[in-house]
């Protein structure tokens, strides 16, 4: 059996992927800015002296962390409208999926980070005079900063590619758009190789930065 | 939760738990050919010499810089356009989840074993082992109790990518719960359900492995 190749499918809709590929970059975007700040909200409640403040932060985290983003994506598509009368667009459902499930992770990054610092530096700028907020803004988080970096970076190349996820919800990102073209054009091998290669290209310069602020920021005390 | 909601779920239990079923079938058979393509890709390019590392290496890339939807897609479709081998979707997932999770086993079976210092292995070859024994008997054992953290999270996380089985008519719990919701009009009651079975089983896998490992850790350090 032999198969004969069209690549001029791709071309063709370069509209299309290149639309898609705007929409994964929009929303790793977006996504990580709002679930930097969700996760160091979400980290700061986790060190929180209330007992109940703490809990309740904990069980939200665990549960975002321990189910599929997929069906997080569709509890938030299919059952708000459903239950709740609250209909959010395709678009603002996987945002709103996509940001807490990455601050969900974020703030096990920044707790991992600032209970890194050495319980001595706290002691110490206490002992100095400083409130707890002082401490923690002037001394615990600048160092925090450097040692979350890698760990955060891992988190966006999982990001990138999950957001993939959002086609299933109708969101034209890159895979979306590409599982149309398919559908309308049949030329399935040579769509769906080139939506990989398009993916591997985009993320391959990631994941490498990534390795490499591993390598730069490893911690040695 | 509604009366009506409930009656859902109990007269469609049959039909989630297979899904359920399904659900640790693939996860625990990707688990172990992630294990298994790990722990060789692993080795080779820690011991395998400069060649074979650079070829490895292009593998754990692609895998790791390509999303699982999109490999899962691959290898449903492509495959039988190109050599006329049609897998079913069972084992599709499998091998996909296998090869996506593999990528990051790989890496962190040589991190793990990155981190026993040189210094132990020319003991032992000095002792008399050959390299293999050394790899076998001294650092293996180490780096397998280093790796067990990042190993437990892998496991997680590739439980939680067998929901993405679904997109190819893998019968597993996530579309379970899909065609169920769509069927009943009862989204609620059937994916909070369905989120609450997949924590019960996700979560204890990950503080599992956490567990072992803080019983262990102090036999991991030199």
């Amino acid at each position: 059996m032999s198969y004969q190749f069209d690549w001029s499918v791709i071309p063709e809709n370069w509209e299309l992927f290149w639309e898609g590929a705007q929409m994964t970059v929009y929303l790793t975007v977006m996504t990580m800015a709002l679930a930097l700040v969700g996760g160091l909200v979400l980290a700061l409640l986790r060190l929180s002296p209330s007992r109940p403040v703490r809990d309740a932060t904990t069980a939200f985290v665990e549960l975002f962390r321990a189910t599929p983003l997929l069906l997080q994506l569709y509890w938030f598509f299919y059952v708000l409208p459903a239950t709740f009368g609250v209909g959010l667009s395709p678009e603002l459902s996987a945002l709103v999926g996509l940001t807490l499930n990455v601050s969900a992770f974020n703030s096990e990054t920044f707790r991992a980070g600032i209970v890194s610092i050495r319980s001595g530096q706290v002691d110490a700028g206490l002992a100095l005079g400083m409130t707890r907020a002082q401490v923690m803004r002037r001394v615990v988080l600048p160092q925090a900063v450097w040692r979350v970096l890698p760990p955060l970076a891992s988190t966006w190349v999982s990001l990138f590619k999950d957001t993939s996820l959002v086609s299933t919800i109708a969101v034209a990102d890159l895979s979306y758009n590409a599982l149309l073209v398919r559908t309308r054009s049949y030329r399935v091998l040579e769509v769906l190789t080139a939506l990989a290669l398009m993916y591997l290209v985009l993320a391959y310069p990631q994941a490498k930065l990534t390795d490499w602020l591993y390598r730069t920021f490893r911690v040695e005390e | 939760m509604s009366l009506e909601g409930f009656q859902v779920l109990i007269s469609n239990r049959d039909y989630l738990f297979h899904g359920l079923l399904v659900t640790l079938e693939v996860s625990v058979l990707g688990i172990a050919l992630a294990t298994l393509i790990g722990t060789v890709i692993g080795i080779l390019r820690t011991y395998g010499g400069p060649v074979l590392a650079a070829l490895l290496s292009v593998y754990v890339d692609v895998f790791r810089s390509i999303p699982l939807l999109v490999i899962l897609v691959w290898l449903f479709f492509v495959p039988p356009l190109l050599a006329g081998v049609t897998l079913s979707p069972f084992p599709t997932a499998v091998v996909g989840l296998g090869l996506h999770s593999g990528a990051y086993m790989a890496e962190i079976v040589r991190g793990g074993l990155g981190s026993v210092r040189a210094g132990q292995t020319r003991a032992a070859l000095a002792l008399g082992m050959t390299r293999w024994q050394a790899i076998r008997r001294i650092v293996l054992p180490q780096a397998l109790i280093r790796m067990l953290p990042p190993i437990g999270s892998l496991f997680a996380v590739t439980i939680k990518d067998s929901a993405l089985a679904g997109v190819i008519a893998v019968e597993e719990l996530l579309r379970q719960s899909q065609v169920l919701a769509s069927q009943t009009f009862r989204p609620f009651e059937i994916f909070t359900v369905v989120m609450i079975a997949y924590f019960l089983v996700i979560y204890p896998v990950a503080r599992g492995v956490d567990y072992i490992y803080r019983r262990l850790a102090a036999l991991g350090s030199s």
